[in-house]
């Protein structure tokens, strides 16, 4: 472990009696608060998870001892944080199995690097009428770059249906990749329905035509173990906070040869070899990409989190949620008010659901009554809203963190709302 | 500040009422509230997009009338808390001049003392109030114009 102050105890999680959820939730001090009155019920980790002790005392420490800019100073200071910096990068690139940590682009969060996608491999490679295949279950973030470059450059997007269970349609989206198409940018795991996508056969459908594969994969990489390499994937992002880290802090993976490929994405400090007033040459990736003074004390977290996670061991985790996954969909499914949108199999622990006949922000506030906090809306996601035929969900997504007595408590005050506004 | 040229007498009885209740009951209330709004059923062809206040997590609509000088307004929501809070809002604030309209302040929405509210429904309340300005404001200067 790479955490001052705590490596022993936190890394002892996945040994001698295996997944201990009540030691485990003794790291995330927040969990021990009250809200209403109620202790804290946290259903809401696909927005954004809490983070553990060790988290907090890795940036506490480098904010403390440590902090300075990198890349610059030939002091101390400067040369500690710098290599420590860079090793969260090496940090990334094991989690996610990339082969180099040349290969990992810092950036604020997954928006952000798909923005760097769409605004560099994006404008480079992409023209009038070429096809960015997405699938309806995309989260705005990546929806909307590719429309903005549909205007710039008049690309096609084009959207592979989902069926009624929330399970991506293989063979239309096969289909979709025919004539035009240039590029895939799918989400790995909806944040909505929680399905996984069939990510290894959508990448050898696609490389099968040469068509690069980008996965968001800001849900997938918390709640599953995810290997680039094993996949295939071209592009894959993910974000620092939904995996237990920081804000402000994020991931895309690249293969080397596209990273090289591409221009810059913005211009400054940092991401300069030379600069004159007639001339500027550029980094090599990753660095080309990371334009002015990083996230570093964020950057430092994350790495944080990612030896958090790894220590207790992402097969752990999973399996956990999965039991949790069980539990909850049997116990909303006994309801019968409750509508539960996304049963595909293999499904992460994300459970959207409608109280019917009462609005979800009702719904929300008798659960926030409780002390369970979850998402009310429609999660960044308004096609898939309207493809499931709602305004808006609840969602409850479940984390390590999570028990099955707080999914009773998430039942009982979903009777209360019935009782209240049905 | 609270309000100082006017103090409605259904703002103050709803103050007076909170006032009294811990916050699972000022919750309770609300609520009553919202389902007490539908009692007085609210014009379905003014649920449009005419008259709908835009941004909210659920669905707001509002009427605005104005009679000798004085604001009136009425609230609607597909949500019945949002319905609770609209309507507090529009039976709160209405009957009141342009100007004194104007006043009306964070501080005044504060002054209705919902404890049981998160603070993004304090923004909201606050989206509402200044929706009910900008409405009374343009219907001001309509008549002045005229």
């Amino acid at each position: 472990m790479n955490v001052i102050g705590q490596p022993a105890r936190q890394a002892g999680h996945n040994i001698e009696g295996g997944f201990d959820v009540e030691r485990i939730r003794q790291d995330f001090p927040i969990l021990s608060r009250q809200v209403h009155g109620k202790p804290l019920v946290y259903f809401d980790s696909g927005a954004s998870a809490q983070k553990p002790r060790a988290v907090i005392d890795a940036m506490t420490e480098v904010l403390e001892n440590e902090y300075t800019n990198v890349h610059r100073g030939a002091h101390y200071l400067s040369q500690t944080l710098t290599d420590r910096y860079e090793g969260v990068r090496e940090t990334i690139a094991r989690f996610i199995n990339a082969p180099s940590e040349d290969q990992i682009v810092i950036t604020r969060n997954s928006t952000d690097a798909i923005n760097l996608v769409a605004a560099t491999y994006g404008r480079k490679f992409l023209g009038q009428g070429d096809g960015v295949v997405v699938s309806a279950m995309e989260h705005h973030a990546n929806i909307v770059p590719w429309q903005m470059l549909r205007d710039e450059k008049g690309i096609e997007l084009k959207v592979a249906p989902i069926d009624d269970t929330g399970v991506l349609d293989l063979d239309a989206f096969a289909a979709l990749l025919e004539g035009n198409t240039k590029l895939v940018a799918i989400t790995h795991c909806s944040n909505v329905l929680g399905t996984m996508v069939p990510a290894a056969e959508i990448v050898r459908l696609a490389h099968h035509r040469g068509i690069p594969v980008l996965f968001d994969g800001s849900q997938a990489v918390v709640h599953s173990t995810v290997d680039v390499q094993a996949l295939d994937a071209d592009f894959y992002v993910f974000t620092g906070h939904k995996l237990y880290g920081p804000n402000a802090i994020g991931v895309l993976y690249g293969k080397a040869d596209l990273l090289a490929q591409m221009p810059p994405y913005q211009g400054g400090g940092d991401m300069i070899a030379k600069v004159t007033f007639e001339k500027t040459t550029y980094q090599e990736p990753p660095h080309r990409f990371e334009a002015g003074t990083p996230a570093i004390v964020e950057a430092i977290g994350l790495g944080a989190a990612m030896d958090y996670v790894s220590a207790i061991g992402m097969e752990n985790i999973a399996a956990h949620e999965k039991s949790l996954l069980a539990y909850a969909t049997e116990r909303l499914t006994a309801m019968p008010d409750i509508q539960l949108f996304g049963t595909a199999p293999g499904k992460a622990a994300i459970l959207s659901f409608i109280q019917q006949g009462i609005h979800p922000f009702d719904t929300a506030a008798a659960l926030d009554r409780a002390g369970v906090a979850v998402r009310v809306g429609q999660h960044c996601a308004e096609p898939l809203m309207a493809r499931l035929g709602v305004d808006g969900t609840l969602r409850a997504s479940l984390a390590m963190y999570n028990t099955t007595s707080e999914i009773d408590t998430m039942i009982d005050a979903l009777e209360r709302a019935r009782t209240l506004f049905g | 500040m609270t309000i100082a040229v006017k103090k409605p007498a259904q703002y103050m009885e709803y103050v007076e009422a909170l006032d009294f209740l811990d916050e699972e009951s000022r919750f309770e209330y609300i609520i009553d509230i919202g389902k007490r709004a539908d009692k007085v059923p609210f014009p379905a062809e003014c649920m449009d997009d005419a008259h709908q206040m835009h941004g909210c997590m659920s669905k707001v609509w509002i009427i605005h009338t104005r009679e000798d000088g004085r604001h009136n307004f009425r609230g609607q929501s597909d949500a019945i808390i949002v319905k609770g809070l609209v309507s507090m809002m529009t039976g709160s604030f209405s009957g009141l001049t342009g100007p004194e309209l104007a006043e009306i302040t964070l501080d005044d929405v504060r002054g209705l003392n919902l404890g049981a509210l998160t603070m993004q429904r304090q923004v909201g309340m606050m989206a509402m109030l200044k929706h009910m300005q900008k409405l009374s404001s343009r219907a001001d200067h309509a008549e002045a114009a005229d």
